[in-house]
């Protein structure tokens, strides 16, 4: 693991690196928030301005998600359009469905990705120095004839046909990925629509 | 026949325990039985996944046909629908991974 060890910006004896981190966003978060915050007008310029933009668009992503009133009228819509009884088990139903789709989309791209890494790693050990070429650089003639001819087709093969099948697939997951977080987050807001057009016929 | 074919698929499983009884097994019972139901679980895994794409596809082909107008439309819900059908086949695939390199190298 040495080999892929990041060496911090600095570290603090005795303190694992993530928490030294963590600390040290905590430090420039709180610090930009003070800068904002000291001569604050009405009409805001400069930090204060910035600060109010990201401030609202995260209220504003939270309202589309769960409505105006807040959590629990979001919560109160899991149990869905059945009789009384079934609304438990329609409640836990939702909560692992909801719970079951982050999980879905990390374990999808993991095994398209390292089953990739699996299979090229299996042909490199059977045509490496352990393998085809390592028969074909032994000086045995057999060797050198079927571990030359072997070698070279594998390689096209890999070349030409793997390598090609590992971009397609890790852009074919990059699109299902945002397809499906566009889709999860369209069936979360139409929740918070359909309860405000609810509303506004009321009032 | 049906059944006799599934009986003896299933005496296959009888050779790692005579062979583990035979030397007095001790340590090592899992290691043979979960590389064989990474195996197997692998193999129904990619069938069944297999047939439900060549249905999926099927179907595209066949509306495509129907109305060519609509043909890129219908090949981006038939893409969509195959990564979906073949995540389940990938699940499965993680599990035999983990079966295994966690539990089938034998360290005794």
């Amino acid at each position: 693991m040495e080999a892929i060890e990041h060496p911090p910006i600095f570290r603090l004896p005795g303190i694992p690196d993530h928490v030294t981190y963590t600390w040290l966003v905590m430090i420039i978060l709180a610090g930009l928030a003070f800068v904002g915050s000291r001569h604050l007008q009405l009409v805001p310029r400069g930090v204060q301005n910035f600060l109010e933009v990201v401030l609202e668009q995260f209220q504003q992503m939270i309202d589309d998600v769960m409505g105006s009133e807040g959590l629990l009228p979001y919560l109160k819509h899991f149990a869905g359009p059945v009789p009384l009884p079934l609304k438990p088990l329609m409640f836990v139903i939702e909560i692992i469905s909801h719970l079951a789709r982050p999980l879905s989309l990390t374990l999808r791209l993991f095994g398209n990705i390292v089953g990739g890494h699996i299979l090229l790693a299996v042909i490199f050990l059977l045509m490496g120095l352990d393998g085809l070429i390592g028969w074909a650089l032994s000086g045995s003639v057999p060797g050198a004839i079927i571990g030359g001819l072997g070698g070279i087709v594998t390689i096209v093969f890999t070349v030409g046909f793997l390598y090609p099948l590992k971009i397609l697939v890790a852009f074919l997951q990059a699109f299902i990925f945002v397809m499906l977080t566009m889709l999860y987050i369209a069936g979360a807001i139409e929740e918070s629509e359909h309860h405000a057009e609810q509303h506004a016929g009321h009032h | 026949m049906r059944r006799s074919l599934i009986l003896g698929g299933l005496a296959v499983l009888a050779f790692p325990t005579a062979a583990l009884a035979a030397e007095g097994g001790t340590g090592g019972w899992i290691a043979p039985f979960a590389v064989i139901a990474a195996g197997i679980g692998m193999a129904i895994a990619a069938g069944l996944c297999g047939l439900g794409q060549g249905r999926a596809v099927a179907s595209a082909v066949d509306a495509m046909a129907r109305q060519p107008g609509a043909a890129a439309r219908i090949q981006t819900a038939m893409i969509i629908g195959l990564a979906l059908i073949e995540s389940l086949a990938i699940y499965t695939l993680v599990i035999a991974l983990i079966l295994l390199f966690v539990k089938g190298i034998n360290f005794a």
